[in-house]
Formats: structure tokens, sequence, C-alpha cells
């Protein structure tokens, strides 16, 4: 392993750029960790975000006013504010109002904070996409369903989730890249992600560009990742007819 | 019988938003009878015109980013429709890496690897940071246009290039005369959701020490230091961000509604 990166940093030397950081045992660590973090981030944000749009779509397409109201007040005001301000509404004002309520027992760490912003954020996006494939659902294959005494939430769940699920999936997938990328807002309030650990060596160390690279590569790989899961799943979930 | 239908509108409207109208009335009466005597409103007031200097910078920083921008992103865009493989590869590159990496990224690498002041002939000129994030922004902002371009171009039918040709146009009055006035109109709703996009982008301009909206809050949040004044300019900051773009999101609406068919 460490032969394989003093290989590394020979051959980035000759190209002119310094990666002698990756030997030192502490800022390899550092910037470990925080690569971690930023996987657990999106892992957690992920499904967080999924849960929230699918609970925001199904209450967009209720035909109730009293819930489908609130929903679309939610998802326009998420959708016209940046990220930035809705964290720090959260993070600097509601966890201030609950430290102030609760004391040190507040629960919720910036972590946690950064989960639930995005989660919300990029559930409002998912949750309209969810709804145009909701609506794309045949209203035959509704009155088919509801003919066959299914209730209004099996049939959201068996009929109408399934199906939207494969019209909705390519926004989904373009929904999710682009959360992976949001997931670098989480260095603003100093949650250890691979973007803060990299600001933490580079100001110890003036190594700007070769960092740089490094997360710009690494948030590639993640997209990448999303993106061929994403291909995974539309080939697998396809059915003739349905979605593309 | 129009006018019948229009005196139904009229009578109709205030009936449709009643919730609304209630909301605002609410407000209004508690801004004129409660609001002055308290510090938190004070502070508001006496912090406003910093807040709308601070709320001035970003917007000139997502206008000189969405220009430089879309001017990068047709030159970019008209690059990828090249005949020619080896000039379509380096615009392919360009918009794949600037798509792909996160912006506030993107905004950390403008802002220090660029130089802070510049050597022209004997004097420096200072290189303030606000341009180093407007070109942070204005970077993925050209490959999305680029795309925006790219897709508009594809959208058009084939046929109508087929028939041009027939009607012995070459390859470049095609495009002046036929195919470019109808990408205008199909680019027109994308870019204005772009712009508004960027726009909310410009709230990252904080963490690299641009003296904008958001770091105005925050010092004034330090500065006069009540927990009711801190809630209420975080909270006015998402109002003045709301109401600058969602306007931009309802015109792009109507304006893609309007051209759905042509």
């Amino acid at each position: 392993m460490s032969h394989w990166l003093e290989l590394f940093v020979h051959w980035t030397a000759g190209v002119g750029l310094n990666y002698g950081f990756v030997l030192d045992a502490y800022q390899r660590g550092s910037l470990e960790q925080g690569a971690l973090t930023t996987l657990l981030l999106c892992l957690f944000t992920i499904v967080g975000s999924l849960l929230a749009g699918v609970g925001l779509a199904a209450m967009l397409t209720s035909g109730k006013p009293w819930l489908a109201k609130p929903a679309r007040v939610f998802i326009e005001v998420t959708r016209n504010t940046p990220t930035l301000v809705q964290l720090y509404c959260a993070f600097l004002v509601l966890n201030m109002l609950l430290t102030q309520a609760v004391g040190a027992a507040n629960p919720l760490t910036p972590f946690a904070w950064v989960v639930i912003v995005i989660s919300l954020h990029k559930g409002a996006f998912h949750a309209e996409a969810l709804r145009a494939g909701i609506e794309a659902v045949p209203s035959v294959t509704m009155e088919a369903a509801s003919s066959l005494a299914f209730s209004s939430r099996q049939l959201l769940w068996n009929v109408q989730l399934p199906l939207a699920l494969r019209f909705a999936l390519p926004s989904l997938i373009n929904n999710l890249i682009d959360l992976v990328k949001m997931t670098a807002v989480a260095s603003a309030i100093a949650v250890g992600d691979i973007t803060y650990a990299a600001i933490m060596i580079w100001t110890q160390s003036d190594n700007v560009l070769e960092l740089m690279i490094l997360i710009l590569s690494f948030f590639g790989l993640l997209s990448f990742i999303v993106n061929c899961v994403g291909r995974y799943l539309e080939a697998r979930l396809r059915m003739p007819g349905y979605g593309h | 019988m129009a006018i019948e239908s229009s005196v139904g509108a009229t009578l109709a409207w205030p009936r449709r938003h009643v919730g609304k109208l209630l909301l605002l009335l609410c407000t209004v009466l508690w801004l004129l009878w409660f609001a002055p005597q308290s510090p938190v409103s004070k502070a508001l007031l006496q912090w406003s015109p910093a807040l709308a200097a601070g709320f001035g910078q970003n917007i000139l920083i997502s206008l000189v980013a969405i220009g430089l921008g879309s001017f990068l992103g047709l030159l970019v865009g008209a690059l990828a429709l090249s005949p020619l493989g080896l000039m379509r590869l380096p615009a392919r590159i360009w918009v794949q890496v600037f798509r792909n990496a996160p912006w506030l990224v993107l905004i950390y690498f403008t802002t220090y690897v660029f130089p802070f002041e510049i050597h022209v002939g004997s004097t420096y000129v200072p290189f303030p940071d606000w341009v180093k994030v407007t070109i942070g922004l204005a970077l993925p902002a050209s490959a999305n246009v680029a795309e925006i371009f790219r897709g508009a171009i594809a959208s058009i039918p084939s046929t109508q290039w087929e028939a041009a040709r027939s009607l012995a146009f070459t390859r470049g009055q095609i495009f002046r005369s036929i195919i470019l006035p109808q990408c205008f109109k199909r680019m027109l709703p994308p870019w204005m959701n772009l712009y508004a996009v960027i726009t909310m982008g410009t709230a990252l301009a904080s963490l690299v020490g641009v003296h904008d909206v958001i770091d105005t809050a925050q010092i004034a949040s330090n500065t006069v230091n009540l927990t009711g004044f801190t809630v209420v300019i975080y909270l006015s900051l998402l109002v003045l961000f709301f109401a600058y773009c969602y306007p931009i999101s309802r015109l792009t609406q109507c304006l893609e509604r309007r051209y759905a068919f042509y």
C-alpha cells in the first residue's frame, strides 16, 4: 500500500504536483475520515430524501386541500431558496432555540442537521418528479384497481408508486447526483466531510490545486457510481409501456 | 357574456385567496401596532440598508456570472455541434467536468488557485474575491448553457434541416435564419431556470469571505446578539431569496406552458 503511495507521489512530483501529504499518516487519516463522512452523509441523505419525497408526493396527490396546500407551499419555498440559507436557518436558528429549550441534552449534531436539511431539500425535488409520475398513471389502471377494492393507501403503495417510480427514475437519479454534490455544503457548519478535511490540510500546507483535483475526482467517482446504479435500476425495472 | 364572466372572476378572486389575504392583513396589523416598540424590529430596521447592500452584491455576482456563463456556454455549445470530432471532444470534456463538480468546490477552486492580484505592466491590479466567485459560478453555468443550447438545437425536427437543404440553403444560412430563431424560444425557460439556480448559488460566496447578504446577516446577528433578532434575520434571508427567485420560477413556468406546442 505505502509502496504504491510513494510511487504515486514520486510520479505526480514529476508532473509538478506535490502530493507529499498522502504519506503523512495524520493528514491521510483525516482525509480518509472525511471521505467516509461524505459517504455516510450521501447514504443517509439519499434514503432520507427518498422517504421525504414519497411523503410529499403522497400529500400532493392526495386530493385533500389541507394536505396538498402545505406540501405545495413547502416545496415552493424549498425550491426557491438557497440550501445554505436553509442550513443556516436550521442549524443557527432552530438548533439555537432547541439548545435554549433543552440545554446540553440537545440530541442533534451538525451531521444530523445536514442530513435533515438536505433530505428535505432534495425531497421536495423528488416529490415533484414523483407527482408527475403518479399523475401519468392511466386513470383506467386506477379504476381497475379500485374496482378490485384496493383502499386508497394500497392504491398509492401497490399501484401508483411502482409505476410512478418507473416514470420518475431518470429525474430521481438526476436529483440524487445533485444531492451527492450538495453534501459539500456540510463543510459550512464544520461537519468533517472531505471538503472540510481538505480545507484543514490546505490551510496548513499550501497545496490547494492538488487537493482540489483529489476532491473533484472523489465527487466525480461518487456521481459516477450513482449514475451506474441508476442505469442498472432503469434496465432492471423496465416494463414495456411504462417509463423509458 | 364576456362581461358576465369577468364580473364573476372579480367576485371569485377574493374568495379564492381568502387565506392569503387574511395572512397579509395580520402581518400588516402586526407591523403597524406591535413592531415599532420591540428592540428586534428596531435592530432590523437599522440593519436593513446593510442587508440590501449585501443582497445587491449577490445580484451583481449572479448577473455577471450568467452573462459570462452564457457567452462561454454558447461558444462551448457551438463547438459541441461541430462536425469535426476533434473539436467536439474538448467541449464534451468541459461540459462533463463542470456539470459534475460541486459548485462549492469550484468556488473554493477559483478563490484559492487564482492570484489575489495580477501584475499588469508595472502596476499590480487587485483581483477581488467577488470576481473570483463570479468566475467560479460562471464555469458550471457555461457547461449548463452549452447543454441547453445543444438540447435546443437537437430538439428542432430533422425534417426542417432536410427541407432547408432541399431549398439550397447552406449550413450557415440554415443555422442563422431557420434553426437559431426557433432555438431562442426553447432556450429561454431553462436559461431563466439556470439564472434562478445561480442566484441561489451566490449564497455560497459568503463561505469564501465575500461580503454578501449572508455574511452581513451573520455579522448583524453576532453584533445585536438577541435570540429574536437572530431568528428574524435568518428568516428574512429566506424571504429575500424567495422574493427574488419565486417570480422568476413562475415566469419560467408560464413561458414553458406557452411555448409547449411549438
